[in-house]
């Protein structure tokens, strides 16, 4: 019912705060690159705002770092219900090639709900529109998620092996 | 004066200080020197023969050698020559004489050794933690060997850096972590009198992301470039290419020439796509978004042009030791040659409004001065330095790729101002247009790899800078086993320029705080984070969470 109310809310005019939790300014540069002449993400009637208030949509890039956490969970509360939480970029996703390093939380979806995930390395300005328009209801999801199941012979950690 | 004569000249004057000596490649050199004359020695190499500071670093040689190795790297740019001078610290006692007091520069730098080796600066004037989280662990070191690189010790809560404490009467602004202008989380507490603003705090290193440990414990030479591109999304190709380039020095690889001419086309494109992005942005804090609008306009059709030389709009994934993944097919050279001929035109244009704009200049002229002598003792780098008449530029005093054998202008401002740095950018856009053109018409047939077939030596190491949009980004590589290197160090440009933020500050109206901030184009990603400088009191307060939460949410809902 939430997400009904939500699109029903927005299809009309989309306020998104951009939130960097620990990018590298790649999927930044892209999201601004949205809302420039040759993208046009306004015609949507969505707006870049200043301020987590006024905010509908949080877009968040990069993978959460250590230091950032009490500062976005503050900055999440601040934003008015009902929202979405847009999780851009494969770090975003699930933490990307930073996942296991000692200063990294992991994925958005580690500190906040997060509504629809937009991968990529940077996502290309077109897959960040979809991912918008997907959340609008103006098009149709194109994949799914799978669920990977976690055998219980592995160890619990995770460690990278990498090919010499 | 070569390398070796300036190393002889130090020999000279310190005697049995100086324990080994090595000048291997050209403007490289190589001190060994004793830990009690780290002082006196940054003190001759700064002072007297008009080096300058770059950064310090630390490798836990434990294993090897049961000592630390902390390495202070100088630059003499007139002579052409990088400067490493190695101290061997004793594991029992890690401490060393803070070299801060002499070379203001070293402040960031000797901090973040502390945190990640946990090497002390002994007479550091700010003891403060820099890089890790302020929940961290104070006797966890990430950089050391025997810390793995998932380690993740639980959450604390209600940990925060001490503050420093505004003066008398001062009121104090806090900007960020969150803030419209600024892309990425930083924080930074300006305390004003009025309209104007004085002492700047600030807390910064929100992005770390452990790049240095992945590279020197995980990752393969071949996969460095990778995480190397990432270090920073706007600027990638440049990390990349300096590591390389380091590499290569290293083990003595031949590049090919034609890969020095594709390295150079791709960086001098990364620059105009960097400039005119920031020149957007800086509209954009000052309130004028049609150049934001104009300029990303302009700059799209190169990131289409990039698209279909390396496959992706921006982090290329071009670079590999010894070469490049990709050629640039002699098909593509009009295409080339058409997108620049047009943002040239369209630039040109740009170029001539914005000193007849009021608006623009109002709010550029006479804003956030940076005085040539502060920039040089902070250290500034790129277009921050040579708009304040420091006439450093890595293309032309250390080069590197094809800089050599292409005319390329030092576009150099004396009006150390905002408009000053705005006109540098805009002048060097013009100018990289011109090199590319250059080097599409000198570009030889060739191959794009280096035939390689023996493994990297360990042991061996190597500098490289190379000159990003923001400035001089600086990569040393101690060569390891395992075919990874044992120890990879990245300066990047905002590193050295964000430490030039509080005297810039101060006197401006706070409103012209974002555009000061945003003048030498920040990227804390680069970075890797935050804190804050300086005050007119020394005065240390601790803030508990309570109050800084207080502040905080004060912001936000104001």
């Amino acid at each position: 019912m939430f997400k009904k109310l939500c699109q029903k809310a927005f299809s009309k005019s989309l306020w998104v705060y951009h939130v960097n939790v620990g990018a590298c300014n790649g999927c930044d540069i892209e999201v601004i690159d949205v809302l420039t002449p040759y993208y046009d993400a306004e015609r949507f009637g969505i707006k870049l705002v200043a301020s987590p208030r006024h905010a509908d949509v949080l877009l968040v890039c990069g993978p959460v770092t250590r230091q950032v956490v009490p500062a976005v969970k503050r900055l999440y509360d601040a934003v008015p219900d009902p929202k979405l939480v847009i999780a851009i970029g494969s770090c975003a996703v699930g933490g990307g090639i930073w996942f296991d390093s000692y200063n990294i939380v992991g994925g958005v979806d580690a500190i906040l709900p997060v509504d629809y995930h937009i991968p990529g390395c940077p996502p290309r300005p077109e897959a960040i529109l979809h991912g918008i328009a997907v959340a609008l209801g103006l098009a149709e999801k194109q994949v799914a998620p799978v669920h990977l199941k976690q055998l219980p012979d592995r160890p619990e950690s995770v460690s990278i092996k990498t090919p010499v | 004066m070569s390398a070796q004569q300036l190393g002889e000249t130090v020999k000279q004057r310190f005697g049995d200080k100086v324990l080994d000596l090595s000048a291997p490649d050209l403007g490289q050199l190589y001190l060994t020197i004793t830990p009690d004359s780290v002082v006196p020695v940054a003190e001759y190499l700064y002072k007297d023969l008009g080096c300058r500071f770059v950064v310090n670093s630390g490798t836990d040689r434990r294993r090897e050698r049961g000592k630390f190795l902390i390495t202070h790297f100088f630059t003499q740019d007139e002579e052409k020559i990088y400067i490493a001078v190695h101290t061997e610290v004793d594991e029992d006692h890690p401490q060393i004489d803070s070299i801060t007091p002499t070379v203001p520069a070293a402040n960031w730098s000797e901090r973040e050794t502390r945190d990640m080796i946990g090497v002390v600066p002994v007479g550091h004037p700010d003891p403060r933690r820099l890089v890790v989280a302020d929940d961290w662990p104070e006797d966890l070191f990430p950089l050391r060997w025997d810390v793995e690189h998932g380690t993740k010790p639980p959450p604390v809560e209600g940990v925060a850096m001490p503050r420093l404490d505004p003066p008398e009467g001062a009121s104090v602004v806090p900007i960020g972590p969150y803030f419209p202008v600024l892309e990425e989380p930083t924080y930074f507490r300006v305390c004003g009198e009025g309209e104007e603003g004085g002492g700047v705090d600030h807390r910064g290193f929100y992005n770390h992301r452990g790049v240095e440990k992945l590279g020197c414990s995980v990752l393969t030479y071949n996969q460095v470039p990778f995480i190397a591109e990432r270090i920073c999304g706007i600027c990638g190709f440049v990390h990349s290419s300096s590591y390389c380039q380091a590499v290569e020095l290293a083990a003595g690889l031949e590049v090919p020439e034609r890969v020095e001419y594709i390295r150079t086309i791709m960086l001098e494109l990364e620059r105009i796509e960097s400039h005119s992005l920031w020149l957007g942005i800086a509209g954009h804090i000052i309130g004028f978004d049609t150049i934001l609008m104009q300029t990303w306009r302009m700059r799209e059709p190169l990131m289409w042009l990039c698209e279909r030389i390396s496959g992706n709009r921006k982090t290329y994934g071009m670079n590999l030791i010894g070469g490049v993944r990709r050629d640039i097919e002699p098909e593509m050279y009009d295409d080339i040659l058409e997108v620049i001929g047009n943002i040239e035109r369209e630039w040109q244009a740009l170029y001539d409004a914005i000193p007849g704009d009021g608006t623009l200049m109002a709010r550029l002229q006479g804003t956030g001065v940076l005085p040539t002598e502060v920039a040089r003792e902070l250290g500034a780098a790129g277009p921050t330095a040579r708009g304040s008449g420091l006439a450093i530029d890595v293309r032309i005093d250390h080069p590197y790729a094809a800089y050599d054998r292409l005319d390329v202008k030092k576009c150099v401002y004396d009006g150390c101002d905002n408009l000053a740095r705005v006109l540098v950018r805009l002048d060097e856009t013009l100018d990289a247009i011109n090199i590319i053109r250059q080097a599409l018409r000198d570009m030889p047939e060739g191959p794009i790899m280096a035939e390689f077939d023996e493994e990297i030596p360990a042991g061996r190491e190597a500098m490289n800078a190379v000159e990003a949009p923001r400035g001089e980004v600086f990569h040393w590589v101690l060569t390891g086993t395992e075919n990874r290197p044992e120890r990879w160090r990245v300066r990047a440009p905002t590193y050295a320029n964000l430490q030039n933020v509080p005297p810039m500050l101060k006197g401006n109206a706070l409103a012209d705080v974002p555009i000061c901030i945003g003048s030498f184009d920040p990227c804390f990603s680069c970075t890797e984070r935050m804190e804050v400088v300086d005050v007119n009191s020394g005065r240390v307060r601790v803030y508990t969470q309570e109050e800084m939460l207080a502040e905080t949410q004060g912001h936000s809902e104001s």
